[in-house]
């Protein structure tokens, strides 16, 4: 069973995360893939008391590419949260095999353009966005579970072409 | 009596305002309680907020935030790092948060903190309706 939900979204773990998908859901692990936390012993102690009753770990990216595939031959439902596209990217050139990704929140900072109400893109992100694309992983923006998923493309008209 | 300990309010949405003027008909006016929404904001932006509220508390204080896990507590946990005498309370309800303002001038911040612990919990009652 293992991974059941792949998201992007720069607050990683939070309500939407842990309320709405973990109700929906139900995983049984957290793998939080974020070189900044992981490097930090404090965020690695809030994110991994964040969600009673389930087992959070916080990896770096690099860590978190190399058991994507043993965790996915576990019993039970894990969660894969990243921060940013760059950060999935660097993920699956490392060598995980993510078949898709959700897009669930990337908040506006200066730089970056409107997509929707809880995504905002720059050229990094949508040239992330485009690789990770030519390699056939498929990109969904929603954000919770009784929200409509959207292809990214169908939605940004500039990713089609970065 | 003890120095007033300085409390600032994150929640989800307009929860923060809606509670603290919840409160406000309850007790009267309020000083001295901030309020912020997560609303919009990146976890960076949203720490960096509460960072600067608390910044300001040299002695200390607490961040009231709506429930564990979330990003209000989670950003308020990293304003954490380092300052001790900062305390987070979760799933601040508005007795807990009548509770702070009748005693914030008369507890020490951690103290404080587990009484609205023990105050919010408490507040959460079942009442059974009669059969016919």
């Amino acid at each position: 069973m293992s991974w059941i939900l792949h998201r992007i979204d720069d607050r990683l773990i939070h309500g939407q995360v842990v309320i709405a998908w973990g109700e929906r859901l139900r995983p049984q692990r957290i793998v939080v893939a974020d070189d900044a936390s992981a490097s930090n012993a404090w965020e690695r102690e809030v994110l991994g008391s964040s969600a009673p009753g389930i087992e959070v770990s916080v990896l770096g990216l690099a860590a978190a590419a190399a058991m994507y595939e043993s965790e996915q031959a576990r019993a039970g439902g894990a969660f894969l949260l990243v921060r940013d596209l760059p950060s999935a990217h660097a993920m699956v050139v490392a060598g995980a095999p993510i078949p898709s990704l959700m897009l669930g929140g990337l908040h506006y900072a200066p730089g970056k353009e409107k997509v929707n109400e809880y995504v905002y893109l720059d050229a990094a992100d949508r040239r992330a966005a485009r690789a990770l694309l030519d390699r056939g992983v498929k990109l969904e923006v929603q954000d919770v579970p009784a929200s409509r998923p959207l292809s990214l493309e169908s939605i940004d008209a500039a990713v089609r072409t970065s | 009596m003890s120095a007033r300990v300085p409390a600032l309010l994150v929640m989800h949405a307009d929860l923060a305002a809606a509670l603290l003027r919840a409160a406000g008909t309850v007790y009267g006016p309020i000083e001295g309680v901030n309020v912020l929404s997560n609303e919009g904001q990146s976890r960076a932006q949203l720490e960096g907020r509460i960072a600067s509220e608390v910044g300001a508390w040299p002695a200390g204080g607490l961040v009231l935030t709506d429930f564990w896990g979330g990003s209000c507590h989670l950003c308020g946990a990293a304003a954490l790092h380092g300052r001790g005498e900062l305390v987070i309370v979760t799933g601040i309800n508005l007795p807990a948060l009548l509770d702070y303002l009748h005693n914030r001038d008369h507890y020490p911040v951690l103290e404080l903190a587990e009484r609205l612990q023990k105050k919010g919990q408490e507040s959460i009652r079942v009442q059974r309706g009669q059969p016919a």
